[in-house]
């Protein structure tokens, strides 16, 4: 149902930012640690979806900071009213959306901040965190009810 | 199209007026400026260049010499031919966002009128200011006179934008003595100088949307020491480039410019070296003293940075003693550019004697009789074979001798 | 080398005059320096101005000099400022005036014993009458072109009229006659 790769390029979090396989001397690192984005010519990009651009190894786009999370969204398509708040409101642009349809998380990206559940209006919440090693299956089956109102 | 500006063949221009000249015929696309005196005219005749149509440019007024640099830049890193000028105080304000500019490897161009740095307030001319541009990772080079301010200018932007370099460029000039001291300058036509310049080409500009870039990235522990090195290697690495500009200038205006100048070096036996209009003032009272017998002669630094470490030990090994003058009050040590001569001294077979002259703050004169009494007193620690006064002193100062330091050599 | 040194007050033009002066100088092809010390002086303050005149590149940029000419273009400076500072015994001075030589030497007592040396006009009287303002740079030019036997004096009209192009024709004009009047007047 969630595919961690979800509009994914082939090139979306290949590579750890700690791992300092990376590192190279001072003679390979670039002129005035000026970064390109892509690889090529990009003078479309704007039009291109995600998925469909060449990001280049300098792009945080191709990093993963998948391991800085203990816990982590777990997204419930059937709650969900694609309002997009969760969209607004992500830091680390983790929110997978389309044609403001709610399509899921950026696993790769996402530090497990807890925003999106946050903000998230819906009843019972569309978005909730559980342990980082719970199955998408499990924690789905664990959602709650519709809370009723309380009365006073 | 811009207009037309007539230019006579001589013409008697100060400092100031010469190097805004050069802006407008380098047809500098973007000046950020926030005027500063001495170095006022520079930009705004810039400005009234832009304004009456002779130069097809942007003059951009902020409120800081820190947001002229910053402007300078945004400018820069978009893609276009940049330039400032400021001083003083406005230089040290700009200070931080040169090491962003080096950083970034811009070739950006700043015209220095080198100004006192308060306090006491004073807008006359030393070195105080080029001296904080020191570590910078900026190209300085320095000029005597009005026609130099000029000439390096143009050369200026021809070894900064250079692919090969790509790092920005001052070019200092002595506030007042030479900004506001009209001379005969011989300038270049238009079309000699766009011949000699064209247009520059670009790098990561952030204007070319078919290659978008990052600038200005975060780099720790792991990044930092790499990137510096190699801004390093760039600013050691610049000195072909500069010296083969300064050939292509020769050919164009017939005046040949070194790293470093060496004039009656060829038997001296006494030096003073120096930086800015001292040096020519020197030269005449080495000419005079030679007719005395004393052989006398001046070596100048004309590319401050990167600093000709060897060129300036070939030009002085085999003078018996050398005055080094530093025009910046040097804060509780030996003058710096004292340091950098002796330090290159200091791997030659005979090592020269080397004293250090504090000299000129705040505009004080530097006259032919000084030098002429400088050069004598070297005379007299190269007869004796070692230094017979204290190693730092003070020229042209009021009020009991100011002295520090003796030799432990003979 | 020829040396002149300009006593002025900020606002009476001896900026001007000293570089109009390199420029005209510089198309006999002569090598020129012209400066000043000013920078933060407001108007009325007291300056000094410099020129450098030789054949060869000029490389001394000392203000110290032993002048050739002195020119006074403010009459109470010629009072109160030091104008025979590092003279010689053949300096000439050149000295605006409302008094006469003999008075004007009887008020300056350094100016006894050289008296063969100085000369006498009045700058900010001509310039009153001609340029309608007090203007005394252009007069003393005049009185210059004179004592010093540079140039013709229609030579140098003709190379003052280009230096100031970029003045209305009105004010060309009279910057010529106050610069003839001063050579036929100076003593």
């Amino acid at each position: 149902m969630q595919d961690i790769k979800l509009r994914a390029n082939e090139n979306r979090g290949i590579h750890q930012l700690e791992s300092g396989n990376d590192l190279v001397g001072w003679n390979e690192v670039t002129q005035g640690s000026i970064l390109p984005s892509f690889e090529g010519n990009a003078n479309n990009i704007a039009h291109l979806k995600a998925e469909e651009r060449s990001y280049s190894n300098h792009n945080s786009y191709t990093a993963t900071v998948a391991s800085w999370r203990v816990r982590k969204p777990v997204f419930n398509i059937d709650v969900c009213i694609d309002c997009q708040n969760c969209w607004v409101w992500c830091p680390d642009s983790s929110i997978l959306s389309r044609d403001k349809q709610m399509l899921g998380i950026d696993y790769d990206h996402c530090k497990g901040c807890e925003v999106c559940v946050e903000v998230c209006p819906t009843n019972p919440k569309s978005l909730l965190m559980f342990n980082e090693h719970e199955e998408l299956g499990t924690a789905l089956s664990q959602w709650p009810e519709k809370k009723k109102k309380e009365k006073n | 199209m811009a207009e037309k500006y007539d230019l006579n063949e001589r013409e008697v221009w100060d400092g100031n007026f010469a190097a805004s000249q050069a802006m407008r015929q380098a047809k500098v696309d973007v000046m950020a400026a926030y005027p500063i005196t001495p170095s006022t005219p520079i930009v705004e005749n810039y400005g009234a260049y832009v304004a009456n149509g002779y130069v097809d440019g942007e003059f951009v007024m902020v409120e800081s010499e820190h947001a002229a640099m910053s402007a300078c830049v945004g400018a820069s890193a978009a893609g276009g031919r940049v330039a400032t000028a400021t001083s003083s105080q406005g230089f040290a304000l700009m200070v931080e966002v040169l090491y962003q500019a080096s950083g970034m490897r811009l070739p950006i161009v700043l015209n220095v009128v080198n100004r006192a740095l308060a306090s006491p307030l004073n807008v006359r001319g030393d070195h105080g200011d080029m001296y904080l541009g020191r570590d910078s990772g900026w190209i300085q080079f320095g000029a005597f006179n009005a026609q130099e301010s000029y000439d390096l200018a143009l050369c200026a932007f021809k070894v900064a934008e250079n692919h090969s370099v790509r790092l920005p460029t001052m070019v200092h000039q002595d506030g007042f003595i030479t900004s506001h001291t009209a001379q005969n300058v011989y300038p270049l036509t238009d079309k000699a100088v766009d011949d000699f310049l064209g247009d520059i080409k670009p790098v990561d500009d952030m204007l070319d949307f078919s290659r978008p870039v990052t600038y200005g990235a975060q780099t720790e522990e792991d990044w930092h020491f790499e990137h510096k090195a190699k801004q390093h290697k760039a600013l050691m690495d610049s000195r072909t480039v500069i010296d083969e500009v300064f050939e292509e200038f020769a050919k164009v205006s017939g005046r040949k410019y070194n790293r470093v100048e060496s004039y009656d070096m060829e038997d001296a036996e006494v030096a003073i070296v120096g930086l800015g209009t001292t040096v020519e003032t020197a030269r005449v009272a080495a000419k005079e003293l030679r007719k005395e017998g004393i052989k006398a002669g001046v070596v100048a630094i004309r590319c401050f940075r990167p600093f000709p470490f060897d060129l300036v030990r070939d030009a002085l090994e085999n003078v018996k003693a050398v005055a080094v003058t530093d025009r910046s009050s040097p804060g509780g040590a030996m003058g710096a550019f004292f340091n950098e001569v002796s330090a290159a001294l200091y791997s030659t077979p005979k090592r020269p004697l080397v004293t250090n002259f504090i000299y000129g703050l705040g505009g004080r004169d530097f006259s032919i009789e000084e030098a002429k009494r400088i050069f004598k007193e070297q005379k007299a620690h190269a007869d004796a074979g070692h230094i017979t006064t204290d190693i730092q002193q003070f020229s042209g100062l009021r009020g009991p001798k100011l002295g520090y330091f003796q030799t432990k050599r003979g | 080398m020829t040396e002149i040194r300009w006593h002025s007050r900020a606002g009476q033009g001896a900026v001007s005059g000293a570089k109009g002066l390199g420029d005209v100088v510089a198309t006999t092809g002569k090598e020129v320096q012209a400066f000043a010390l000013y920078g933060s002086a407001k108007r009325g303050a007291a300056l000094r101005a410099y020129n450098r005149i030789a054949d060869e590149q000029i490389f001394n940029h000392a203000k110290f000099m032993y002048p050739d000419f002195v020119l006074v273009i403010d009459p109470a400076l010629a009072m109160t400022d030091d104008i025979t500072m590092n003279d010689k015994e053949s300096t000439k001075y050149i000295i605006t005036s409302h008094l006469s030589k003999e008075e004007l030497i009887d008020a300056i007592p350094a100016l006894k014993g050289k008296e063969d040396r100085v000369y006498v006009v009045d700058c900010v009287q001509i310039s009153l009458d001609t340029i309608k303002r007090s203007m005394p740079n252009s007069p003393m030019l005049g009185a210059f072109v004179k004592i010093s036997g540079m140039f013709e004096l229609d030579y140098f009209l003709e190379n003052m009229k280009r230096v100031l192009k970029k003045f209305p024709q009105k004010i060309i004009d009279a910057n010529m006659e106050a610069i003839t009047r001063a050579y036929n007047e100076v003593k």
